[in-house]
C-alpha cells in the first residue's frame, strides 16, 4: 500500500527534479487499476445516497473505469503505432507508449482525488441527470489535468523531434473519440434509480455521438 | 511473409526511401512480397468494414463480410491501375527521370502505407460496428478513416517524389560540374547556376543512374545510348522542380478523387442492414452526393 502511494506521488510530480515516475508496466497498471476502481466504486454509490446502497453496482462501476481506459487505450494503439512509424518516430515509441500509460494512470489518480466531491454531490443533490452531468465534469477535469502529466512526459520527446507534438494531438483525438463511445457502451456507471443493477444495459447499445446530435437537434428544433 | 512485413516496415520507417538510396538510383522496394502483405491488410480492413452488416443482421449477411474483404484490396489496386498511366506520363513530361517500373513501385509502396494505416484503424471500426446501429454513422466513420489513410499515403508519395526531384537536381548539378571540368572550352554553358539540362544533357544522362531500375545492372548507363532530350516541357532546373511539384500535387488530388469514386463504384462495403446482399449495386449517384446525404441523415435524426 505504502509502495503504491509512493509510486502515485512520484507519478504526480514527474518531471520535477528528484522524482521518478514508476517505470515497470506492472507498477503503472496497478496504479491504474486501484485508483480507477476507487473512483468507479464511488461513482456507483449513487443509490446509497437516495435510499438503497447497491454494492454490486459499486463493484461493477469500479471494474468498468479501468476497463474503459484500458480498452480504449488498446483500440487506439495500432493506429498510433503505425502513424508514429510513418513520421519517423519509431525509435522513441517505447518511451511514447510509456508516457501515454503513465498519463492514463495519472488520470485515475486525479479521478480518485475528485471522488470525495462526487460523493458530496450525491449527498447534496438527488437528481439522476445532475449526477450524470457532475460525473461528466469530473471526468473532463481529470482528463484535462492528466494532460499536464502527458505534456511533461512528452517534453523530452518533443525536444528530440517536434513531430511528437503532432502525435500527442493525434492520440488525444483518437483516444477521446473511442473513449466517449466506450463510456456509452459500458453504461451504467452510476445506476439509474428506476433500473435494476446490471453489469451492462440491456437495451440497444446505441451510439454516443448520435445521441449528442439528437439532443442538439432537439434543442435547435425546439 | 515475415520478410514482406519487414519490407513494409522499412517503407513505413522511411528507410526504403532515404535520400542516399534514391541518390544511388534505387527505390528499394521489392514488389512481390509487399503485394502479399498489402492484400492481407486490405482483406483485414475489408472484413472490419463488413462486420457491421453481419452484426446488425445477427449473422445473416456473412457474404457481405466476404465481399468487403475481397473488394477492399481491389479498390486500391483498381484505383492504382486507373491513375498509374497518368502519373507516369506526367512525370516523364515534366522531366523527372523515374522509369515506369519505379513509378509502379512507388505507387505500390504508397498503397502499402495507406493500407497499413487503414488496417491499424480497423479495431476502432469493429468496436463501433459492434456498438452502433446507425448505418449513416458507420458510413461516415469509414469515410473518415479512409480519408486519414489516404491522406497519409499520398503524403508519403508526395514526400518521396519531392525527395526524388531534389536528389535528381543535386545529381544533375554534380554531374554538370564534372562535365564543366572535362570540357573547359565551354564552361559558361554548364556551370551557370541555372543549369539547363537541355544543353549539357548528353553528358549528364550518361552519368545519371536511371532511378528505380535494378541497382545491380553493371554498365547499364553506358549501354543505353544517351538521350538528347529529357522532357518536352523542360526549361531550366528550378522551373522543372517547381513544375514537377505542381504536377505531383495535382495528381495526388486526382488520385484521391478517383479513389473515392472507385469506392462508390465497388460499393457496398459496409452493407445496409435493410438491403439484401449484392456484390455490386446499380450505377447511380456518386460518392460525394452520398456522403452529403449521410451527413444529412445523421443530422436529420435517423437510426439510433
Amino acid at each position: 500500500m505504502r509502495e503504491l502511494l509512493i509510486r502515485a506521488d512520484g507519478l504526480l510530480r514527474v518531471g520535477h527534479p528528484g522524482h521518478h515516475a514508476p517505470t515497470s508496466a506492472a507498477a503503472i497498471l496497478s496504479l491504474l487499476a486501484v485508483f480507477g476502481f476507487l473512483y468507479g466504486a464511488v461513482m456507483g454509490s449513487y443509490g446509497g445516497f437516495i435510499g438503497e446502497l447497491r454494492l454490486l453496482q459499486m463493484l461493477y462501476s469500479g471494474m468498468k473505469v479501468p476497463l474503459l481506459l484500458l480498452v480504449s487505450f488498446t483500440l487506439s494503439l495500432p493506429s498510433f503505432f503505425v502513424i508514429n512509424t510513418l513520421l519517423g518516430l519509431r525509435s522513441d515509441f517505447r518511451q511514447a507508449l510509456k508516457s501515454l500509460l503513465l498519463a492514463q494512470a495519472g488520470l485515475t489518480l486525479i479521478l480518485a482525488a475528485l471522488a470525495p466531491f462526487t460523493a458530496f454531490w450525491y449527498l447534496s443533490f438527488s437528481s439522476y441527470p445532475a449526477a450524470i452531468l457532475f460525473n461528466g465534469v469530473m471526468f473532463a477535469t481529470a482528463s484535462f489535468s492528466a494532460q499536464l502529466i502527458l505534456r511533461r512526459l512528452y517534453r523530452p520527446l518533443i525536444q528530440r523531434n517536434p513531430r511528437h507534438q503532432v502525435m500527442r494531438w493525434l492520440w488525444l483525438v483518437t483516444y477521446v473519440f473511442v473513449a466517449v463511445q466506450m463510456a456509452w457502451v459500458l453504461r451504467p456507471f452510476i445506476g439509474s434509480p428506476g433500473a435494476p443493477t446490471r453489469l451492462l444495459r440491456e437495451e440497444a447499445w446505441g451510439n454516443a455521438y448520435i445521441e449528442v446530435v439528437r439532443i442538439l437537434m432537439r434543442l435547435v428544433a425546439g | 511473409m515475415l520478410k514482406a512485413i519487414k519490407q513494409l516496415d522499412d517503407i513505413l520507417r522511411g528507410e526504403a526511401t532515404q535520400p542516399d538510396l534514391l541518390k544511388q538510383g534505387r527505390i528499394d522496394i521489392p514488389i512481390s512480397g509487399l503485394l502479399l502483405v498489402i492484400t492481407a491488410l486490405g482483406i483485414f480492413y475489408g472484413a472490419c468494414m463488413g462486420a457491421f452488416s453481419v452484426i446488425r443482421t445477427g449473422g445473416g449477411l456473412w457474404m457481405q463480410l466476404v465481399a468487403s474483404a475481397v473488394k477492399l484490396p481491389l479498390l486500391f489496386f483498381l484505383t492504382l491501375l486507373v491513375t498509374l498511366p497518368s502519373l507516369y506520363v506526367f512525370n516523364a513530361l515534366v522531366g523527372s527521370r523515374l522509369s515506369f517500373g519505379s513509378v509502379l513501385r512507388l505507387l505500390i509502396a504508397m498503397v502499402g502505407v495507406a493500407l497499413a494505416v487503414l488496417a491499424s484503424l480497423g479495431p476502432i471500426v469493429v468496436f463501433f460496428s459492434v456498438s452502433t446501429t446507425s448505418y449513416p454513422f458507420m458510413m461516415l466513420l469509414n469515410v473518415v478513416m479512409a480519408a486519414v489513410a489516404g491522406f497519409l499515403g499520398l503524403a508519403f508519395l508526395l514526400r518521396t517524389l519531392h525527395r526524388l526531384v531534389r536528389v535528381q537536381g543535386e545529381l544533375a548539378r554534380e554531374n554538370a560540374d564534372a562535365a564543366s571540368d572535362d570540357k573547359r572550352e565551354q564552361p559558361a554553358d554548364a556551370s551557370s547556376p541555372a543549369v539547363g539540362p537541355g544543353d549539357s544533357d548528353t553528358q549528364m544522362q550518361a552519368k545519371l543512374p536511371s532511378l528505380g531500375d535494378e541497382p545491380a545492372r553493371p554498365g547499364q548507363g553506358a549501354a543505353t545510348p544517351p538521350r538528347t532530350f529529357s522532357g518536352a516541357l523542360e526549361r531550366d532546373e528550378v522551373e522543372t522542380d517547381r513544375r514537377a511539384r505542381m504536377v505531383f500535387q495535382l495528381w495526388v488530388v486526382v488520385f484521391a478523387l478517383v479513389g473515392a469514386q472507385m469506392s462508390w463504384v465497388l460499393r457496398p462495403f459496409i452493407g445496409s442492414p435493410d438491403m439484401p446482399f449484392t456484390w455490386f449495386r446499380d450505377r447511380e449517384g456518386n460518392f460525394f452526393l452520398r456522403v452529403l446525404q449521410a451527413v444529412r441523415e445523421l443530422l436529420g435524426i435517423t437510426g439510433g
